[in-house]
């Protein structure tokens, strides 16, 4: 296998197979700056075009969008608070404060190398041990899938600190609104009010954008007269070869590489779930938990290293047994299918070049990445932000109307994106955390879909849930993570006393 | 990159040479509207199938694949039912999924409201076990199913669709229960089998053609032996008479002007004897079948009353 992975590389020097990778990396940069597009989207409308192009050259347009896009929704979180994709969403929590206190250029620099480093440990984990981790994905059956998505919920309502209570609700929020569409078992029609469009249930993205992008363009528009001295015409960029040796975040950077790979190989969850946990797990075991949320430029790097580091580990089920681990990699399986490439274990041995070039496309565009993000983000994308604030506040709409438009080309879900940006508003004055809607959507429908079917398997016997050592894992974890933060909280308070 | 500029080459030197017997249509581009996604089984069909409908509809044909995803297919085959009748819209057509939906929800659409074209792919069903489930030839399956009556999970794809019409014909004939675990999809349902999480599985054969090896496959839902895994034996052989599948094809609004669907159907039924069509089809993993016209109309009809029977006794949802 190995000796097949080296035959492999030559053709993807060639001159249009890496030009492919190069334009791929430019286009996912562009694509995920901009709230709305998503590498999903961009690689489906990709897509139809592959089916005239030899198969390196689609493929490494692929893996490039998709590594390009998972640090281009870096850029508008750190820069407007807006996650350009669902997997920047962590990004955000010290992003957006650093660009307020003048360090923007900083946070787009630890952005991009911690991107890069994730989707290079991910190449490794895809060219080196995609056997051996699909055999991981084979223990997870519909009752620990159930445990992972419920071990995600309880990490982001009781780690990401505030209100618990709030958090609880947004999650509610999201897992109602999972509820939407038609019943994953029976396929009977729930809150779609006889809607066709709402049979699938709701997309991510217009969520995504309806919450995250509306509220802070009305806040942009709110106030036109005022001037963001601070954020918008000083980034404080240095050079990244400055910048570099600044960034010691070896710790984080292994332990985000980890989870998100860990993350990929799982069915359904993604780079959100990898970069929520990621951040949860740098800031636990911070010496300075305090600085978290205020600008901590390690919080920017556990975030990206892990939404990066997920990748092209997503693909090691889709490549080998043909379940997609992240919406992503779903589409990408279209694009082999178009080239012939049926996933299974067959695959290595039949199309060892193709295969093998594509992991090697993974790798450099991830490599690139440091080289062309670098320079685009912190010079090009930083500039926008000098633009007069009405004008940027309509650029963005404008932007969210075409994307979310564009991911069926129908204006129902224009409307429904209006509608989430109207509750949105009203949460974030109200304050209550917005992540949690977000994996209450992405979580809440796997939870259920996985809990039902246990139940069928188990022919209704609750008990199945409990039947194996995966299982009893994840449900320890997940009661540490809702009574640790109190047991800790006593253990400090007791030790006061004394 | 090749290939499809010879082909259109080829399109346009034939549309050049017969272009003055030829009557009008088609005089602009055809729009053919897939309901799924790019990529997906249905739309690498319709894309593959479409240069070679070009190259004999002839006169400079062009079809556009347009992609409609959304609610099992149905967004956009309500769209193509519900077209202009010109020759300028078809749609792809999956069974027997789109007549199920008439009867398990209100459908924007019936059996009468398509000119049918073809049939393309016929992917029949297998059941598969998983290693760990001991369950290697058909007569234990049904052995320990009789025994234990719905001890055996099933994984499949949906309910409602060809792999829960094709147990409810196994249960139906051979007296047994099986407990049934509609996964979303059939690589989750194969992925569970593959982790023995489910004892049995109901799945396509192209779908379980790359992992024979990690599977036990005890036998093909076909009159003869597929084409597609020649190797695999059919139920019949095995005295069991279960024959299932999932097809996909190509058809129009109903009411199309006569001539217009006379071209249509010459053009479609010149698929069967294609050779580079049937390579390209063999290449993406899709059985064909081709049924065309009234045969096809048929087909659709038997699936429909199939459907309905169940639905009548067991409702699935």
């Amino acid at each position: 296998m190995y000796s097949d992975l080296l035959h492999a590389l030559p053709n993807v020097f060639a001159l249009t197979n890496f030009a492919a990778v190069v334009i791929g990396v430019i286009a996912g940069i562009v694509v995920g700056a901009m709230p709305g597009l998503s590498a999903t989207m961009a690689i489906s409308v990709l897509v139809p075009f592959t089916f005239g192009l030899e198969p390196l050259v689609a493929l490494g347009l692929m893996a490039g969008i998709y590594n390009g896009a998972m640090y281009g929704g870096a850029i508008p979180a750190v820069l407007l608070r807006i996650p350009g994709t669902p997997a920047a969403v962590a990004t955000t929590f010290d992003g957006y404060p650093m660009a307020q206190k003048g360090q923007g250029g900083f946070a787009l620099q630890v952005a991009v190398v911690s991107s890069s480093i994730g989707g290079i440990a991910s190449a490794f984990a895809l060219m080196l041990l995609a056997p051996p981790l699909s055999k991981v994905t084979l223990l997870f059956g519909p009752s620990e899938v159930f445990w992972v998505a419920v071990f995600g919920l309880a990490s982001i309502i009781f780690l990401l600190g505030g209100n618990p209570v709030k958090g609880l609700i947004s999650a509610c929020f999201g897992v109602f609104v999972s509820v939407i569409g038609s019943d994953p078992i029976y396929g009977n029609d729930r809150f779609t009010f006889g809607q066709l469009e709402m049979l699938d249930g709701i997309n991510i993205v217009i969520l995504l954008v309806g919450l995250y992008a509306l509220p802070p363009v009305i806040d942009l528009l709110e106030t036109p007269l005022k001037t963001d001295g601070v954020n918008s015409s000083n980034l404080g960029t240095e050079p990244i070869w400055k910048a570099l040796p600044r960034m010691k975040y070896w710790k984080t950077w292994i332990r985000g590489s980890l989870i998100g790979i860990w993350i990929g190989i799982l069915p359904g969850a993604g780079g959100s779930m990898a970069a929520f946990m990621s951040y949860n797990e740098a800031r636990r075991t911070s010496k300075h938990p305090e600085t978290w949320g205020e600008g901590e430029p390690e919080g920017v790097a556990a975030a990206e290293v892990a939404n990066n580091a997920d990748t092209a580990s997503a693909l090691i089920p889709a490549l080998t047994l043909g379940i997609p681990g992240t919406a992503v990699a779903a589409v990408m399986l279209g694009g082999l299918l178009v080239h012939g490439l049926q996933p299974g274990p067959m695959l290595f041995r039949d199309n060892p070049d193709i295969v093998f070039g594509f992991m090697w496309q993974f790798l450099f565009g991830a490599i690139l990445l440091v080289l062309l993000g670098g320079s685009l983000a912190t010079n090009s994308f930083a500039r926008l932000l000098n633009l007069p604030r009405p004008l940027l506040g309509s650029v963005i709409i404008v932007l969210m109307l075409i994307g979310v438009y564009s991911i069926h080309g129908r204006m129902f879900d224009v409307y429904l994106m209006l509608g989430f940006g109207a509750i949105g508003w009203v949460m974030d004055r109200l304050k209550f955390p917005l992540p949690p809607v977000v994996l209450g959507l992405i979580l809440g429908g796997f939870a259920e879909e996985n809990l039902r079917l246990a139940l069928r398997i188990g022919r209704g016997d609750p008990m199945i849930l409990f039947q194996n050592t995966t299982s009893l894992i994840l449900v320890a974890l997940t009661i540490a993570v809702v009574v640790g933060p109190t047991l800790k909280k006593r253990f400090i308070d007791g030790r006061k006393e004394v | 990159m090749f290939n499809i500029f010879k082909t259109t080459a080829l399109a346009g030197a034939l549309a050049l040479s017969a272009g003055a017997a030829l009557a009008d249509y088609p005089e602009k581009p055809i729009e053919v509207i897939v309901g799924y996604s790019a990529g997906g089984g249905t739309d690498v069909m319709a894309r593959t199938a479409a240069p070679f409908i070009e190259k004999y509809l002839g006169d400079g044909a062009s079809l556009v694949v347009k992609n409609m995803p959304g609610a099992s297919g149905q967004i956009g085959v309500t769209e193509a039912a519900n077209a202009d009748p010109d020759g300028y819209t078809l749609g792809t057509f999956n069974l027997p999924g789109m007549m199920a939906r008439t009867i398990d929800r209100e459908a924007g659409y019936d059996r009468d409201s398509f000119t049918y074209l073809a049939n393309v792919v016929n992917d029949p069903n297998v059941i598969v076990t998983s290693k760990n489930s001991g369950l290697d030839t058909l007569d234990k399956l049904l052995a320990e199913a009789k025994a234990n009556p719905g001890a055996i999970t099933v994984g499949m794809s949906s309910l409602g669709g060809d792999d829960h019409f094709a147990l409810i014909k196994l249960q139906n004939a051979t007296e047994t229960e099986f407990t049934i675990v509609p996964f979303k999809g059939s690589a989750p349902a194969r992925t569970a089998l593959l982790g023995g999480h489910v004892a049995m599985g109901i799945l396509n054969i192209s779908e379980v053609a790359e992992f024979q090896d990690q599977l036990n496959v005890l036998g093909v839902a076909t009159n003869e032996r597929s084409t597609f895994a020649p190797d695999l034996p059919t139920f019949k052989e095995q005295g069991l008479d279960l024959v299932n599948g999932s097809m996909r094809g190509f058809i129009a609004p109903a009411g199309l002007p006569e001539d217009v669907q006379a071209k249509l159907l010459n053009a479609f039924s010149q698929l069967a004897s294609d050779q580079e069509f049937l390579a390209a089809m063999a290449a993406t993993a899709n059985p064909v079948e081709v049924v065309t016209g009234d045969d096809f109309k048929q087909l659709t009809s038997d699936l429909y009353d199939l459907a309905k029977g169940v639905w009548e006794t067991t409702p699935w949802n």
